[in-house]
């Protein structure tokens, strides 16, 4: 998709998330307390409930748990883009935060099939705006042996 | 465990109120209340001065109880609950407002919900931004923001982990247009079949049109009293044999990483104990169908079937006309219209007091009607409604 809308809008738990995926890269809060990653970003862990935690940057990997093709135009700066697939991937590092993406591969997804974080630029779209970074996905191009 | 269930069967629900449902209703949110809360009021044979408790929920599309309170010309207002949320606080609403008759706070008590869902704020977000939450970043701006994308999501997990089919799905959309033949309230009435399901266009996949509720403007009123007031008055009372609250796993909770299972798996253990009922006691279910997919997993996580199996058991007929559990006995939102969970209570309310005609179920004595599962909000609601005397 080249156009998305809207824009993110970083809050003072996120910023430091949406600033990692501008440098290519995904990076998380792990708990000082419990060594658990969170999700969303957030001061405090909601195992532990520490408020202690250091950014950490992740494989970018993830195993693909579901996905929708949206056909209906649900806002006007998606009346161009439609049909558009969108996943849901469980991360690598742990499996229980599940995030959502657009989808940069060829094929459908399928299912339980590894993938990788893809880093879509979002341009400025005027003078005052920044440019962001989304977290797209694609299939998990690893050497044979690896995909485990 | 619930210790004591001092709430069972301790408030009744004693008059129910409609306004039309329709895609335009031409009025205001205000106007569409104030007609559905003096139908309830009128439902019971009660004086509009009786009223003495109000309460809603809405999501920022509707109007207040006290300013309906105003235009009823209440004095007084007793009690009143203004609850922000969608349709997974459509029974917490009503647990709610039983709470404060059981307790004397109220002596009648009316719980709404109007809504111009078609004409104005649309559910879908279609002509209007994504609700502003702290978890919208996350999602918005992959174009992921309706609640068809997000149940579709859930729905095609559970597809691939237990193999259920699209026709599984279709069923429930066919099944539950056979009751709305004979429900003259409802929006669509054409019998349809799965010929008709396969040829709906894609709303969001695995999601057809037909998979996805009729976005309404239109209002329910449920009047809440005490059996003694409500045996005094002009309709077969219905008790409210339980009311919980239950909470789940959004994207956002990790922990609970399975979107094939919703928070009313938390819930109904303890809503069935506090009712002092089990599954098998249900002779009906009223099940929050925004999509489809929302029916299947609720009959899973109420324990109607085996986790996995909703697909064959729906398929089996068992939750049709006819069936050993007939579902959406008014064709629900997919057939009669969406009013939020309010239209379930109700129509659980007219069959337990065998008024509804045509597709009455025969010896409708004990119901379950639920909310949303908890998908989008990570909490849901429910009640067990018992037949009164």
């Amino acid at each position: 998709m080249s156009h998305r809308s809207p824009r993110p809008s970083p809050d003072r738990d996120s910023e430091p998330y949406w600033q990692a995926l501008r440098e290519s890269e995904l990076r998380l809060q792990r708990c000082s307390g419990c060594g658990a990653l969170r999700w969303p970003p957030r001061a405090l862990c909601n195992r532990c409930r520490s408020f202690d935690a250091h950014w950490e940057r992740l494989s970018g990997r993830g195993r693909l748990v579901s996905w929708v093709r949206t056909h209906q135009v649900f806002a006007p700066a998606y009346r161009d883009e439609v049909p558009y697939r969108t996943v849901q991937v469980a991360l690598l590092e742990q499996d229980d935060i599940l995030v959502i993406g657009g989808w940069q591969g060829g094929d459908d997804p399928v299912v339980g099939q590894h993938v990788e974080a893809r880093f879509t630029v979002l341009p400025a779209a005027a003078e005052d705006e920044e440019s962001f970074v989304l977290l797209d996905w694609a299939p998990h191009l690893g050497v044979a042996g690896e995909q485990d | 465990m619930v210790a004591s269930h001092f709430l069972r069967d301790r408030v009744a629900i004693a008059g129910i109120g409609y306004t039309e449902f329709s895609k335009d209703s031409g009025v205001s949110t205000l106007t569409l209340a104030a007609r559905a809360v003096l139908a309830a009021l009128d439902d019971a044979g009660l004086s509009p001065d009786q009223l003495d408790g109000l309460g809603t929920f809405r999501v920022g599309d509707s109007e207040i109880p006290h300013v309906v309170a105003q235009a009823l010309g209440m004095r007084d207002l007793l009690w009143n609950l203004d609850l922000f949320g969608g349709g997974s606080a459509s029974h917490a609403l009503v647990g709610q407002a039983a709470l404060a008759v059981a307790a004397g706070v109220a002596d009648y008590v009316v719980c709404y919900r109007a809504l111009n869902a078609r004409s104005g704020f649309r559910m879908g977000g279609t002509g209007r931004p994504p609700v502003d939450v702290t978890e919208t970043q996350y999602q918005a701006p992959y174009g992921y923001f309706a609640p068809s994308q997000q149940f579709a999501m859930a729905a095609r997990a559970h597809m691939s982990r237990y193999g259920t089919t699209h026709e599984q799905l279709g069923t429930v959309a066919v099944q539950q247009r056979a009751f709305a033949v004979d429900n003259a309230r409802a929006r669509m009435r054409e019998p349809i079949t799965l010929d008709d399901y396969f040829a709906s266009r894609w709303v969001v996949e695995p999601f057809r049109l037909l998979d996805c509720c009729l976005e309404t403007d239109g209002a329910v009123a449920l009047l809440l009293t005490t059996p003694e007031r409500a045996r005094d008055l002009r309709r077969t009372p219905v008790w409210i044999s339980g009311a919980a609250w239950g909470a789940g796993q959004t994207l956002y909770s990790n922990q609970q990483p399975d979107p094939t299972r919703t928070a009313a798996a938390n819930l109904a253990p303890r809503l069935y104990a506090m009712a002092g009922v089990a599954p098998g006691d249900i002779d009906f279910a009223e099940i929050y169908d925004c999509f489809s997919y929302s029916v299947l997993v609720q009959l899973e996580d109420y324990g109607f079937c085996a986790k996995g199996e909703a697909g064959p058991f729906v398929a089996s007929g068992a939750t049709a006309r006819g069936g050993e559990l007939p579902v959406n006995t008014h064709g629900g939102f997919l057939s009669e219209g969406y009013v939020h969970g309010l239209n379930h209570v109700s129509e659980a309310v007219l069959q337990l007091r065998g008024e509804a005609g045509a597709r009455q179920v025969p010896g409708a004595e004990i119901a379950l009607s639920t909310a949303q599962p908890g998908y989008v909000s990570g909490a849901t609601s429910a009640l067990v409604l018992r037949r009164g005397a």
